[in-house]
C-alpha cells in the first residue's frame, strides 16, 4: 500500500512537472513578438544572441514565467495547508482575508512613500514583500482574535470572520488608494488585479526566501495528517495541538503574503489545487503539499497564457482567468462530494 | 406580543420627521455650501439660471432620495432573505445577488451599447434572479447548504466568478471604463430619470415583500412550524425570492454595489420590532433608507473635498457588526 501510494506520487510529480515545462514552453515562444523554438534554445544557450531576442525573453517573458511559477507553488502549498489546519476543503487563503491584509499593507507603503521610493528600485523590492507579510501577519492576528473561542480556534468560525476581515481591509485599501496621487494609484490598481504584468527579476530574488521554508513545513506535514483525527485522539498521540496550527498558519501567512506583495492578490489557486492534489494522490500531506504546488504552478502558468493571448492586445490578469476557469470545477467537486 | 407593538409603531411614527431632517442635511452639506433658505426657493420657485438652484434639483437632491430608497431596498430584501433562509448572514450582497446584477449589466452594454437606460434596469433585474438562482440552487444541491458558513462561501465564490467573467468581458470588449461606473456605488451621480423608471419595479417589489411578511414570520419559526399552521412554504418562499430579485436588482442598476446595508439593519430591526416580520420588514425599510443616507453624508467628509464611495463607509460600519454577529451566533443555522 505504502511503495503503492508512493509510485503513484511519482508518477504524478513527472506529469505535473512535464505540464508545467510544457505551460512555461509555450509561454516563452508565443506572443505578440513571435520566436520560433530554435530562436528561444539559442538565446537561452547563448548561440548567437540576438539583442531583439535577449531583451524578450530575458527581461519580459522569463520573469513572468518563473514568477509566474514561484507564486503558483507558494499559493498551491499555502492553500493545503490551510485546509489542513482548518480542515475545512473550503478554506482558502484569499477567503480568510490574509490576501486583503497584505493588499492593505502594499497600498499604503505605496502612499506612504509616494514616489520617493519607486516599485522597480531595490529598497521597495526588498520592502514591498516585508510590508505585505506585515499585513498578512496583522489580518492573521485580527481572524485570530475573534475566531478564539475558550482557547480553541473553531473552523466554521474562522472563515466567517475571514469574510468579514477580508471585506473590511478591502473597503480600507480602497479608502486609502483614493488619497494617493494620479501616477501612484494606476500602479496600485494595476496591482490589486492581481497580474503577473510587472514582474522582473528582482521580484524573483524577494520571494526565494519564502521558499526557504518549504522543506520545514514538509517535516510538519505528519502533525498535519494527525490534524484529521478528532480532536481527543489528537491529544492522545501526545500532538501539542494549538501549537502546531500556529506553526502551520504561520507558515502560510509567510508564503500567501510574498506572493501577495509581487503579483497582487489571485484568487481559487489555493482553494482548488489542493482538492485536485488530493484527488490525486489521496491524503498523506508529505504528498499532498508538492503536488498541490505544482498544480498551483500549472495553474498559474496556463492561467496567465490564455490571460495574456485570448485577450491581446488588452490583457487579462491571470487571477480574473483562473476564477472563470476553476469555479465551474469547484462547484462540480462540491456537488459531487454529497454523495 | 402586543406590548412590543409600541417601539416599531413609534420608529414609524417618527420616521417621516427624521427622514425629513435627513434631506435637509443631505442637500445643505457638501463641497459646495448652499443655506437653507435656497432650498426652499429652489422648490417653489425653480429658477434654471440659478447654480444654486441646479447643484440642489439635479444633484443634491436625486442623490438624498436615491440613497434613501436604496437602503430601504437593500433592508428589507435582508430582512426577506433572512427571514426565509433562517440564516443570519443573508443579504443581496454576501449572497451573490448584486454581483449577478453587475454581470448582466457588463452584458448589456457589450451587446446592446445604445440601449435606454429601461433595459439596463430590465437586465439588472434578470441578472439579480441569476445570481440567487445559481446560489440557492448550489445550496440546495450540496448537505447543508444553508447553513451559514455553506451559503457566505458559495456567495463569495460565486460572487467572484461573476464579476470575474464581467470584468473578462469588458476588457475584451473595452467597455471596463463604463462598466467600473456601475460596479462601484456612485450615489453621487444618480439620474433622477433612472429613479423615476425604477420605481414601478420597487413598488412592487415591496408591496410582495409586505404581502407575504406574515408567511415569512411562521417561515422563520422553521418549515415544520410554517408548514403545521397552514402556509403553503413553496409558494412564500418563491413570492419572497421575487420581491428580494426586484429590490435589489433595482437598487444595483441605480446605484452599483452597497455592501453591508442588507445584513445589518434588518438585526437592528428585529432588535427593535421583534420577530414578527409584518412589522420588521417596514422598520427595516425605513431604517435602511436613513442609515445609508448617513453613510452618505459621511462619504462627503472622510476625505473631505473628495468623494469616498458609499461603500467603503458601509464597509467600516458593517464589518465590526459582522464580527460581532459571528461572535454570538458562532457557525450553527438559527435555533
Amino acid at each position: 500500500m505504502n511503495s503503492l501510494s508512493r509510485k503513484r506520487f511519482w508518477t504524478v510529480v513527472v506529469a505535473g512537472g512535464l505540464l508545467a515545462v510544457a505551460a512555461a514552453y509555450l509561454s516563452l515562444t508565443n506572443g505578440t513578438f513571435d520566436m520560433s523554438v530554435s530562436d528561444v534554445v539559442k538565446t537561452l544557450l547563448r548561440i548567437h544572441p540576438a539583442p531583439e531576442h535577449d531583451l524578450v525573453v530575458f527581461e519580459f517573458r522569463l520573469p513572468r514565467i518563473v514568477l509566474g511559477a514561484l507564486v503558483g507553488f507558494a499559493l498551491g502549498v499555502a492553500g493545503s495547508m490551510i485546509q489542513g489546519v482548518t480542515r475545512n476543503g473550503l478554506a482558502d487563503p484569499g477567503i480568510l482575508g490574509i490576501n486583503a491584509g497584505a493588499g492593505l499593507a502594499v497600498v499604503l507603503f505605496m502612499l506612504l512613500f509616494q514616489g520617493s521610493i519607486t516599485a522597480t528600485g531595490w529598497l521597495g523590492v526588498m520592502l514591498m514583500p516585508l510590508f505585505g507579510a506585515a499585513g498578512g501577519l496583522l489580518a492573521t492576528a485580527a481572524i485570530y482574535m475573534f475566531a478564539k473561542e475558550a482557547g480553541r480556534l473553531d473552523p466554521q468560525r474562522l472563515i466567517l470572520v475571514g469574510i468579514a476581515i477580508a471585506s473590511g481591509f478591502g473597503a480600507l485599501t480602497v479608502y486609502i488608494s483614493l488619497k494617493m496621487n494620479p501616477k501612484d494609484y494606476e500602479a496600485a490598481v494595476v496591482w490589486l488585479a492581481g497580474s503577473l504584468h510587472g514582474a522582473n527579476w528582482k521580484f524573483i530574488v524577494t520571494m526565494l526566501p519564502w521558499l526557504l521554508l518549504l522543506p520545514w513545513i514538509c517535516l510538519r506535514s505528519r502533525a498535519l495528517d494527525l490534524f484529521q483525527l478528532s480532536e481527543e485522539s489528537r491529544k492522545g498521540l501526545g500532538l501539542n495541538v494549538e501549537r502546531e496550527k500556529n506553526i502551520i498558519l504561520l507558515c502560510s501567512v509567510g508564503l500567501v503574503s510574498a506572493s501577495v506583495a509581487v503579483s497582487g492578490s489571485i484568487a481559487f489557486v489555493g482553494l482548488i489545487a489542493p482538492h485536485m492534489a488530493r484527488r490525486l494522490v489521496r491524503l498523506r500531506h508529505i504528498h499532498v503539499i508538492p503536488v498541490s504546488g505544482l498544480i498551483g504552478m500549472i495553474m498559474v502558468l496556463i492561467g496567465d497564457f490564455i490571460g495574456k493571448t485570448v485577450f491581446a492586445p488588452a490583457e487579462l490578469a491571470v487571477g480574473i482567468v483562473i476564477s472563470i476557469i476553476g469555479v465551474p470545477y469547484f462547484v462540480y467537486l462540491l456537488i459531487r462530494a454529497r454523495g | 406580543m402586543r406590548y412590543k407593538r409600541t417601539l416599531p409603531v413609534a420608529i414609524l411614527a417618527t420616521a417621516p420627521a427624521a427622514i425629513v431632517l435627513l434631506i435637509m442635511a443631505s442637500v445643505l452639506y457638501g463641497a459646495k455650501h448652499i443655506s437653507a433658505g435656497e432650498i426652499w426657493n429652489a422648490v417653489v420657485s425653480f429658477n434654471p439660471d440659478s447654480v444654486d438652484h441646479q447643484i440642489i434639483m439635479s444633484s443634491r437632491l436625486p442623490r438624498v432620495v436615491g440613497a434613501l430608497l436604496i437602503g430601504a431596498f437593500l433592508a428589507v430584501s435582508g430582512a426577506l432573505m433572512q427571514g426565509m433562509t433562517r440564516n443570519y448572514l443573508a443579504s443581496p450582497s454576501i449572497m451573490g445577488v448584486s454581483d449577478g446584477s453587475v454581470f448582466a449589466v457588463t452584458l448589456c452594454m457589450v451587446f446592446l451599447p445604445s440601449a435606454n437606460p429601461n433595459v439596463y434596469i430590465v437586465s439588472s433585474l434578470i441578472g439579480s434572479a441569476l445570481g440567487a438562482a445559481i446560489v440557492f440552487g448550489l445550496a440546495w444541491l450540496i448537505p447543508q447548504g444553508l447553513s451559514p458558513v455553506k451559503l457566505a462561501i458559495l456567495g463569495s465564490i460565486i460572487g467572484t466568478f461573476l464579476s470575474g467573467t464581467a470584468h473578462a468581458l469588458s476588457t475584451y470588449f473595452q467597455v471596463s471604463q463604463n462598466i467600473s461606473f456601475w460596479y462601484n456605488a456612485r450615489l453621487h451621480q444618480m439620474d433622477p430619470e433612472l429613479i423615476r423608471l425604477s420605481i414601478p419595479f420597487a413598488v412592487a417589489g415591496v408591496a410582495l415583500a409586505m404581502g407575504v411578511s406574515k408567511s415569512v414570520s411562521a417561515l422563520s419559526l422553521g418549515e415544520e412550524v410554517a408548514t403545521g399552521l397552514g402556509i403553503r412554504t413553496g409558494l412564500t418562499k418563491a413570492l419572497a425570492i421575487i420581491a428580494v430579485v426586484l429590490l435589489t436588482g433595482v437598487s444595483v442598476a441605480l446605484a452599483g454595489k452597497v455592501a453591508f446595508v442588507g445584513l445589518i439593519v434588518p438585526h437592528i430591526a428585529r432588535f427593535f420590532a421583534g420577530s414578527d416580520y409584518r412589522w420588521v420588514i417596514p422598520v427595516s425599510g425605513v431604517l435602511g433608507g436613513m442609515i445609508l443616507a448617513l453613510c452618505d453624508i459621511a462619504a462627503r467628509f472622510v476625505n473631505y473635498p473628495f468623494e469616498t464611495p458609499v461603500g467603503v463607509v458601509t464597509s467600516l460600519i458593517g464589518v465590526p457588526f459582522f464580527l460581532y454577529l459571528i461572535r454570538t451566533r458562532g457557525g450553527t443555522q438559527r435555533e
